[in-house]
């Protein structure tokens, strides 16, 4: 009796294992997403370098976004806090104007914060505005490696 | 009286104000004594009443006043005399008044209709009169500008339009409200740092409709054009007929037909060749072309087509689109067929992101 | 400076307007601002920078034709008839997200204690904001203009271009849709009175 209660028992924690499992999946990630100005539907973006919105933040009002340009200008590393990324009406998208100089190779490192999670992107910025494609996104903050590694493909010209 | 033999739902709110008048509120209250639902609904509406005045007044902020100083210091005229003053001066003041009065509404009326123009290059001209390092355009005037020579016009506070060679160009509304130019032929460079919908460019084809911009827009002298935005995004309507042109991407128009379908500048040629038969010519074969063409970032293209194709070419357009991007949730596949507008345009919103 | 009462808009006042005296139309602009601004604020969703930009055409339209007004009577009617066509065409442009008033939220801060009182006051506002948008635009423009402004309902019928019937009716299903929505507060509101 007992065999075939384990048995069943078993039988029935297989069945609900992808259900469990199921449940954890419908839960959407946090997680950024950028695209050109167009996507913020509001002037105030014209003249933004790119606008990025937030996904799978159930508490709005818990977010935090911040960012810096990462860069390397005459072979000097440099890096500059952004104060510049406004918060447009629709809430969890922001838009991003430019706050580093024209000169040099830079790298946008983004970060967003929802209550515990934490996700970031590195958004490369070419000649004519910032590369889609080689944009790379993180469940977590950018590693300094990584953040090393988007600007040497960039100088490298590896990126599109 | 058959007033308040049916239900008192609609008058409910008038008999809180107190605005029946009091034959009708005595028998609003007959009728609320004898129907339960009647007092249920009035309650209902007290508490939506009391709930309303939980909103607090907001102060405007002092940006909304500096911009509307903003604006209206573009077209300030001299300031005219204190009234106050002369009202006591005696019978010559008032002959004062009145050519003080009637200066002013000529420098008002100079002021409210007139755009400073800046020679870049050569001597563009203004009325058919030479333009010498600056001058001033005047509504209804034409500025001409030829092979050698460029200008610039300051539209407004709100920022600037360059008019590139052999374009000829007229002011057509110059208020704060609305800044309105038309394009005959040529091409200008409008720079627009404004809230949307005050700076319009008519062309024989379409009018462009600034909603936050940069761009370019060229007109030959058959009236054939082409709208190339640099930053933020344009909207060019005709006739009921309108494309959205975000930035890095363009439109061609055409008279008579109005704009065409908007399309990336980096689409692939046959994309774009296919989309000026489509648009223009006959487009029954040029379809498939653009469908086959067509990459993700495209789908700024077949949005747009989904509206211009006929009801049985409507489902290659959505299935090529669903290649590229799922819909969102809320979104079907029989609302965007059957074109509904809250459906397209929820669809367009999520697809920009991609743009 | 010239300063007024709310229903102190004399002829004199609009005629100096008519020539240009900057100084009166300040005065005008102090009048009426914030009302505007809070009719477009809570018309458009609690958005701040769609509130200011209504705010900014509605004078500049005020400006623009207080030439073609003849008087100061009805110039309130007239000068709200700007903010309803303002707001309703901003509508059309305007794109938000849909408003959802979470019921669970409000029956959670009625039930608070008096230590956090301050936050239900800023949450109960919000859902009612909420609340508010989430009204269809007429009658969300009835409600705003009957409380900001105490119109009367002719006054209203002028402004909205519609008959008084209209007019009661928009205010009486409005106000029942804003009390479905934030039922839970009945009892909370009904023991604060400020």
């Amino acid at each position: 009796m007992s065999i075939e209660f384990s048995k069943y028992y078993r039988l029935a924690l297989a069945a609900c294992s992808p259900l469990a499992c199921a449940q954890w999946a419908l839960a959407e990630e946090f997680s950024l997403m950028i695209g050109s100005p167009v996507a913020a539907q509001n002037f105030q973006a014209k003249s933004a370098q790119f606008v990025f919105r937030t996904k799978g933040c159930g508490k709005l009002a818990k977010l935090q976004v911040s960012g810096n340009a990462e860069g390397v200008v005459n072979g000097i590393r440099k890096s500059i806090r952004l104060s510049r990324i406004a918060a447009m009406p629709v809430a969890g998208v922001y838009a991003l104007h430019r706050e580093w100089p024209a000169e040099g190779i830079w790298v946008v490192n983004l970060t967003g914060r929802c209550d515990a999670a934490t996700a970031s992107a590195l958004v490369p910025i070419g000649p004519n505005g910032f590369l889609r494609e080689s944009s790379k996104f993180f469940p977590r903050s950018a590693t300094e490696a990584e953040i090393e590694a988007s600007l040497k493909s960039l100088a490298t010209g590896t990126n599109k | 009286m058959k007033m308040f033999d049916r239900h008192l739902s609609r008058h409910l709110a008038a008999y809180v104000d107190g605005e029946l008048p009091p034959d009708r509120a005595r028998k609003a209250e007959g009728h609320l004594s004898q129907c339960a639902r009647c007092r249920a609904e009035l309650e209902q509406v007290r508490l939506g009443m009391t709930i309303v005045e939980r909103l607090p007044l907001t102060e405007a902020p002092e940006s909304v006043w500096n911009s509307i100083q903003g604006t209206l210091s573009t077209h300030e005229p001299r300031r005219p005399f204190p009234i106050h003053i002369w009202r006591f001066a005696g019978g010559a003041a008032v002959a004062l008044i009145l050519v003080a009065a009637g200066l002013y509404w000529y420098s008002a009326r100079q002021a409210e209709t007139r755009w400073e123009v800046v020679s870049l290059n050569g001597s563009p001209k203004v009325a058919s009169r030479p333009i010498h390092g600056v001058g001033h355009i005047a509504v209804g005037e034409w500025i001409e500008t030829s092979g050698s020579s460029r200008a610039r016009i300051k539209v407004g506070e709100i920022g600037s339009v360059d008019v590139e060679p052999n374009t000829r160009l007229r002011l057509v509304t110059a208020r704060p409200g609305e800044h309105r130019l038309a394009l005959r032929s040529g091409e200008i460079t409008a720079s627009i740092a404004a809230p949307p919908r005050l700076f319009f460019v008519e062309t024989p084809a379409g009018t462009a409709v600034d909603l936050g911009c940069q761009y370019k827009l060229h007109c030959d002298a058959t009236g054939h054009g082409l709208l190339r935005v640099t930053a933020g995004w344009v909207s060019i309507e005709w006739s009921g007929r309108e494309a959205l042109v975000p930035a890095g991407a363009s439109c061609r128009t055409r008279p008579r037909i109005g704009p065409g379908t908007p399309y990336f500048d980096d689409a692939p040629a046959r994309l774009v060749g296919a989309l000026e038969t489509f648009d223009f010519a006959d487009g029954s074969s040029a379809l498939g072309i653009i469908l086959a063409a067509s990459r993700a970032r495209d789908t700024l293209t077949l949005w747009h087509l989904l509206s211009r194709v006929g009801a049985a070419e409507r489902p290659r357009v959505y299935d090529r689109m669903v290649e590229f991007s799922a819909p969102p949730s809320g979104v079907s596949r029989d609302q965007v067929l059957r074109l509904d507008a809250q459906t397209l345009g929820r669809w367009r919103e999520e697809l920009a992101w991609t743009w | 400076m010239v300063s007024l009462s709310d229903r102190e808009i004399s002829a004199e006042i609009i005629d100096s307007c008519r020539q240009g005296d900057r100084d009166a139309f300040r005065a005008l602009y102090d009048a009426y601002k914030d009302k505007v601004y809070s009719i477009s604020l809570y018309f458009f969703h609690g958005d701040a920078m769609a509130a200011g930009d209504a705010t900014q055409q509605v004078f500049l339209k005020l400006i623009t034709g207080i030439r073609q007004f003849r008087g100061d009577a009805g110039f309130s009617t007239w000068l709200y008839r700007l903010v309803v066509n303002t707001c309703l065409d901003g509508a059309r442009q305007y794109k938000s997200h849909a408003v959802i008033v979470d019921r669970s939220v409000l029956e959670a801060v009625v039930r608070g204690g008096s230590q956090e009182e301050e936050l239900a006051r800023m949450q109960i506002a919000s859902s009612v904001q909420s609340a508010v948008s989430s009204l269809p635009p007429k009658f969300r423009l009835a409600i705003l203009l009957r409380y900001f402004e105490d119109l009367s309902y002719e006054e209203m019928a002028k402004i909205l271009n519609c008959s008084m019937g209209t007019v009661a009716s928009r205010l009486s299903r409005g106000h029942r849709i804003l009390a479905e929505k934030l039922a839970p507060l009945k009892g909370w509101l009904s023991t604060r009175h400020e």
